[in-house]
């Protein structure tokens, strides 16, 4: 379990990370979205402990990061495959962190065949690419068999299979009990893994929530070949709309009280006749990440990630 | 390829798991001995250190005319190789984790940072004795070489040589600690750790008293010879001057420091 109240950071007087707060829980997968510069990647680093915050807190299964006897144990953590020793090789690299974990070194074999590596475990890290930097920093995160994952971009680099085999891994965990926090700056990929949401831009959380109430559409997209008749109908039946280009009624249900089927009734007692009434759900995360991030976009760019 | 993965269940069934207990400090200071030694830049550093070690013991060796052929004057070129070679290895015990930004794993394993740091200490004096016991290996071969070729040589080694020699090594290795913690970057505190020591230097010809309090070789070689009569407050102010002080520096700058 995984609880931030209001971690603030700024960095030169320029507000980085701003009153973010959410809890995880265990069993589920949360995806932390944002844009490049959003702040993603500072907050998880006051999580575990190694950027301070200004102001706020965040606890482990109820305890401060830096509270943890041996936090590997209880949190699997990767924040940057690019930040490995080149001149160790994969199985040395695990092999600390076993030895730091106090787990026996047979679990190093173990991981390096599960998260794909074997064949170059001997190999320097140097020459790995940036995919099998991160499936060695996957293993790292798992090396203390923990409860909790922190992973920021953890598809990055990633192929195809890797992003699917990824996928399964972390729903695995989470299956089991874990509690998954990733970042990404991937729509599709967050809404592909997670099934919790916290949306960040410009450094505070815009939207956060259970992943299907956030993808849930709350506009209704109403359509007739008499738009004059359906206007008037909308009218009389206290149904606030807006009319889009080639005649689209959009209809907020945001507030509860309109349903799809109340405004089938309010069409069908004036007899106007619809031709499409749809919830615009096709890409409401989308349309939802680009409202929210898009404004910030420019100057979110300018902030250090 | 199994995707089987163990998540410890918060309230799961089987067997609970030990609640984790602190890494034990011994485990810290054999993780940073590892961490020191197990990379092929370490390894190449590592084995300068022995070469020119024997390659500065080949030079009393070979010119018996002019350097005395005792175990004191032999120390003296083992200890002028360690004296180069050290510090720069000891820098980079405490760079590099900046350097190659592994500090982003290691302070989540232990965010206690000041564990981590006293544990790079002791695995550096583990190293910095370690090299001095090597030292003395190659002294006493140069010696059995010399002594060999049917020279007349001067082999015991008084108690207080050892010691002075063996400090010596370890303040060349604090010296480089130091430097490294306080600068925490690899190339800026290398190159310090022979400008710093060059300066001073010169220091010590521009004017002998004050060049004295200020120059860490001046100091360490006092150390070396056992010359503690009548140095013993230049020596300590060195010490605290180059060493005790960036330390202290670099630890509170470690402790503070963002990991990004």
């Amino acid at each position: 379990m995984i609880t931030t109240a209001a971690l603030t950071k700024s960095y030169r007087q320029i507000p980085v990370v701003r009153d973010v707060s959410f809890h995880c829980e265990p069993g589920t997968i949360t995806g932390f979205l944002g844009a490049n510069g959003a702040g993603k990647s500072t907050t998880l680093k006051m999580i575990v402990g190694l950027t301070r915050p200004d102001r706020g807190s965040a606890t482990i299964d109820g305890r401060p990061f830096a509270d943890l006897p041996n936090p590997t144990r209880v949190v699997g953590t990767l924040l940057d495959a690019a930040a490995m020793h080149p001149g160790r090789t994969g199985r040395a690299t695990l092999t600390i962190a076993a030895r730091m974990a106090g787990v026996a070194t047979s679990r190093v074999e173990h991981l390096l065949d599960l998260v794909g590596i074997g064949h170059a475990a001997n190999q320097r890290v140097r020459t790995y690419s940036l995919g099998m930097r991160q499936r060695l920093g996957i293993a790292q995160a798992l090396v203390g068999e923990p409860s909790v994952l922190i992973l920021d971009e953890p598809a990055n680099g990633l192929d195809p299979e890797g992003i699917a085999w990824m996928r399964t891994l972390l729903a695995d965990f989470a299956g089991r009990g874990g509690t998954v926090l990733l970042s990404s700056h991937l729509l599709h990929e967050v809404q592909a893994t997670a099934d919790h949401l916290v949306v960040i831009a410009e450094g505070a959380v815009v939207a956060s929530g259970r992943m299907d109430e956030l993808l849930a559409s709350s506009t209704l997209v109403v359509r007739s070949p008499d738009p004059v008749a359906l206007a008037a109908a909308l009218r009389v039946g206290h149904i606030d709309y807006a009319l889009g280009p080639d005649a689209t009624f959009t209809v907020d249900l945001s507030g509860g009280g309109i349903t799809p089927e109340k405004v089938a009734g309010v069409a069908r007692d004036h007899q106007v006749l619809l031709s499409e009434l749809r919830r615009s759900d096709a890409d409401g995360l989308e349309q939802l990440f680009f409202s929210l991030t898009a404004a910030s976009a420019a100057h979110a760019q300018e902030v250090p990630a | 390829m199994s995707m089987t993965i163990a998540a410890r269940m918060p309230s799961g069934e089987g067997p609970p798991s030990a609640p984790p207990q602190a890494i034990p400090f011994r485990r810290l200071i054999r993780v940073e001995w590892v961490k020191a030694t197990d990379t092929r830049a370490a390894r190449w550093l590592l084995g300068l250190v022995a070469v020119s070690t024997i390659g500065l013991m080949l030079v009393p060796v070979l010119a018996p005319a002019s350097i005395e052929q005792t175990y004191t004057s032999y120390l003296v070129f083992a200890a002028a190789a360690l004296g180069i070679l050290l510090p720069p290895v000891a820098v980079l015990m405490l760079t590099s984790e900046w350097s190659q930004r592994t500090a982003l794993t290691t302070f989540t394993q232990e965010p206690r940072r000041i564990r981590v740091i006293k544990a790079k200490l002791a695995a550096s004096m583990l190293l910095g004795g370690g090299a001095a016991v090597y030292g003395g290996v190659v002294t006493a071969a140069g010696l059995g070489v010399a002594a060999a070729s049917g020279r007349g040589v001067e082999a015991n080694l008084t108690a207080g040589a050892a010691a002075g020699f063996v400090l010596a090594a370890l303040l060349n290795v604090g010296f480089g600690v130091a430097l490294g913690a306080l600068l925490q970057n690899s190339a800026t505190a290398i190159a310090a750790s022979f400008v710093l020591p060059a300066t001073t230097g010169l220091l010590v010809l521009a004017s002998k008293p004050v060049g004295q309090w200020l120059d860490s070789s001046t100091a360490i070689n006092w150390v070396l010879k056992n010359q503690w009569g009548g140095h013993v407050p230049q020596i300590v102010f060195s010490v605290i001057l180059w060493i005790a002080a960036p330390l202290a520096i670099g630890i509170v700058r470690t402790m503070r420091r963002d990991v990004t």
